[in-house]
């Protein structure tokens, strides 16, 4: 069984989904009965819920609202054409 | 010699079109700043035609880009804490010092409650935006600090390097940035500031 201590440096380390299945059920199992820190760490627990469930819509791109100023985007593309001109091994 | 790649991948004429405006958003949610925004997604562009012989194929190129960029986005954050040290204030001292942190690791025994259920949420692509915009509300240097170990998936070890701050700081600088999103999302998602 952990004591209050472990469990909040446990979740301030590693999240608590990729914790092993094992550690995952000790931890919870304090957090349901602890009355001093089980709200708490409780909370912290969500939070990393939600921040993994951003990563995922960030990861698809659903949650970037702005694109790149058209101007700096053309003027990128003709440093990337003369870039990979330059470094094209097969010099194409 | 040099080995070019086996695998189909997209020329670097097309990334701009492509990857462009995904990168930029990254850019922007880390850097709130669209020139330094903008001069990332050119380094990570520029960084990828030259590592671009070691790109294997086993991803999709988008990804490997934004794993590029992870790096040039953690430089830029390192540049600023150099510029604007992290100093710990007197709010987040008494908290290090509280008995309740000592005694367990934690802020209080007794955390204000959600005011609505963020879960019910998680479906709603709106909901996101609005939790993107309240990252961008928290205050430096909680909001690095959650940049580089939450979003970034930094270890402790890594961030407290980067931030030269003690682990038990970051874990005060993490405990504030929670709480200011919370608030901010009660706020924007279903209170004053919601439309």
């Amino acid at each position: 069984m952990f004591t209050c201590k472990q469990v909040s440096r446990i979740l301030h380390n590693e999240d608590y989904a990729k914790l092993s299945p094992l550690k995952r059920f000790f931890l919870n199992l304090h957090i349901k009965l602890c009355i001093v820190c089980g709200k708490f760490n409780k909370q912290v627990i969500e939070g990393q819920d939600m921040c993994c469930n951003y990563k995922k819509h960030e990861e698809a791109g659903l949650s970037h609202q702005t694109g790149m100023d058209p101007a700096r985007k053309e003027a990128l593309k003709k440093l990337l054409s003369e870039q990979s001109s330059d470094s094209d091994p097969r010099g194409t | 010699m040099t080995i070019a790649p086996k695998v189909q991948i997209t020329p670097p004429e097309k990334w701009v079109e492509l990857y462009g405006d995904y990168l930029y958003g990254f850019a922007m949610s880390r850097l709130r700043d669209p020139d330094a925004a903008s001069d990332c997604v050119q380094d990570t562009f520029l960084a990828g035609i030259k590592a671009l012989e070691r790109f294997d194929g086993s991803r999709d190129i988008k990804f490997w880009l934004r794993g590029i960029m992870r790096n040039k986005i953690v430089d830029q954050i390192r540049k600023s804490i150099k510029e604007n040290k992290v100093d710990i204030d007197s709010e987040d001292e008494a908290l290090l010092e509280s008995f309740w942190f000592r005694f367990s690791g934690i802020a209080t025994t007794n955390p204000e409650p959600w005011q609505f259920n963020p879960r019910k949420h998680y479906d709603n692509s709106e909901f996101w935006i609005v939790f993107r915009e309240c990252i961008d509300s928290v205050k430096d240097p909680a909001r690095q600090a959650f940049i580089l170990r939450v979003l970034e998936d930094m270890s402790t070890e890594e961030v407290c390097k980067i931030m030269e701050i003690t682990p038990n700081y970051l874990w005060v600088l993490l405990h504030r940035a929670r709480e200011q999103l919370k608030v901010l999302l009660e706020a924007k998602w279903t209170g004053s500031d919601a439309d």
